[in-house]
């Protein structure tokens, strides 16, 4: 077990690494599912779709916290972080299709169903912070995979709904592999045990649990390995131009009050 | 208690509690003196330290009308540098039931500000920790009460 005092730099640098590309899926994939409410099929899905972003930001915030404690502050982890140094997937910042419901959908079933191994992952972290609040972001997720898998249950018992599920697992497919590219300090995440598994174990087992379930639904899934790798990965701070404009739309306030330390702004001393 | 939260913490939709036991994993519990039994309410504490577990109990849970020691939120309170002409700080380990929490500086300013009020105490400040998980296991007997008394079947 390691906490922050006893980490060498190498191991920092690790760490570091890791958090960041928690978080950054997190909050990304949140302010992408916020642009859902309202127009969500059903009042209920509305109120799923808010729901589940909430509880990412929630993440993302428990993931940046221990980023804060190693000395970032807000404004240099989030508010004022050039666009290319995020290490989030790029599954997290594709524009939907739009008024495709099946894209918001496949998204969230390929996505939380990664997120749920990696977080399994982390529930023997050698590192105390992540080790002592892994336990309560997996307690918060299963409800998500549930909302996405009834809903691909029903989009694809009819034609038009399967190939609306079709389409949208062709797109996003290649950039839902981005999830386990690995970052230029995995080696290390692994070897000191910050991680339990590697991202090669969890593609795999990813790979084991979306394929057939979506084939069972009547869904043809690309061949993985024939997949053609997107340009940008993410986690390597190469992204598509849809993140550009995400990034701007998202810190335009930010920039726009001039803040300097937003959280002031409250009244506090 | 805040958004979709309250499902997964054990309130079903229609206001009542799930009886399932929610295990606490205890022996994760590192932070704090020791291995506190959780809930702890303060029960047994002495001076400066039970004044201020009095204090947070005056607090309520922003969205129900019970006092965040007997919702579990609490999970310890220590008091150092009492000693003759000592400088007296107050650490609050503390939970919040949901992540997403949009009160969480709310309530985590407003615990601080109250512990930090306490006659006798100079400064605090609040340690938030994740484990043990919040569960309904953690609401006392009086809080229970309390949400019974607000309409939520426990």
């Amino acid at each position: 077990m390691i906490d922050r005092e006893e980490l060498s730099e190498r191991e920092r640098e690790a760490v570091e690494e890791l958090l960041f590309r928690l978080a950054d899926d997190e909050f990304v994939i949140a302010e992408r599912y916020t642009e859902w409410q309202i127009y969500a099929p059903t009042i209920e899905s509305d109120l799923a779709l808010a729901n589940i972003a909430q509880d990412e930001f929630g993440h993302a915030r428990l993931w940046y916290d221990p980023l804060a404690d190693l000395g970032y502050s807000e404004a240099e982890y989030l508010w004022e972080r050039p666009p290319g140094e995020f290490r989030h997937a790029t599954i997290c910042e594709l524009a939907f299709e739009e008024g495709d419901w099946a894209d918001a959908i496949v998204r969230s079933y390929l996505y939380d169903t990664a997120e749920r191994l990696r977080l399994e992952a982390l529930v023997d972290s050698s590192y105390v912070p992540i080790r002592d609040r892994v336990g309560k972001v997996i307690a918060e997720e299963s409800y998500h995979r549930e909302h996405a898998s009834n809903w691909l249950d029903r989009l694809a018992s009819e034609p038009a709904g399967r190939a609306r599920v079709q389409n949208a697992t062709e797109r996003l497919f290649p950039h839902a592999l981005t999830l386990f590219e690995p970052g230029e300090h995995e080696a290390e995440i692994v070897e000191s045990g910050f991680r339990t598994d590697s991202l090669d174990d969890l593609r795999t087992e990813w790979l084991e649990t979306v394929v057939p379930y979506l084939e069972s639904i009547g869904i043809d899934v690309p061949e993985p390995e024939s997949v053609e790798r997107p340009d940008a990965t993410g986690r390597d701070g190469t992204h598509t131009s849809d993140w550009d404009d995400l990034h701007e739309s998202f810190t335009a306030t930010y920039h726009e009050l001039g803040f300097a330390e937003p959280t002031r702004l409250r009244g506090e001393p | 208690m805040s958004g979709r939260s309250d499902l997964d913490d054990g309130v079903r939709e229609d206001g009542t509690f799930s009886e399932e036991p929610t295990p606490c994993a205890y022996t994760e519990y590192r932070e704090g003196e020791g291995h506190t039994e959780l809930p702890n309410t303060g029960e047994g504490s002495e001076g400066i330290e039970a004044r201020v577990w009095e204090t947070l109990y005056g607090i309520e849970d922003p969205e129900m009308p019970v006092s965040i020691v007997d919702l579990g939120l609490i999970y310890d309170v220590a008091v150092e540098g009492t000693e003759e002409g000592g400088e007296t700080h107050a650490t609050v380990t503390m939970t919040l039931t949901y992540t997403g929490c949009p009160a969480r500086k709310m309530l985590t300013d407003e615990i601080r500000e109250a512990a930090a009020s306490v006659d006798g105490v100079d400064s605090a400040e609040i340690r938030l920790v994740w484990s043990p998980e919040w569960s309904i296991d953690l609401v006392t007997e009086r809080g229970r009460e309390s949400l019974r008394e607000f309409g939520l079947s426990v």
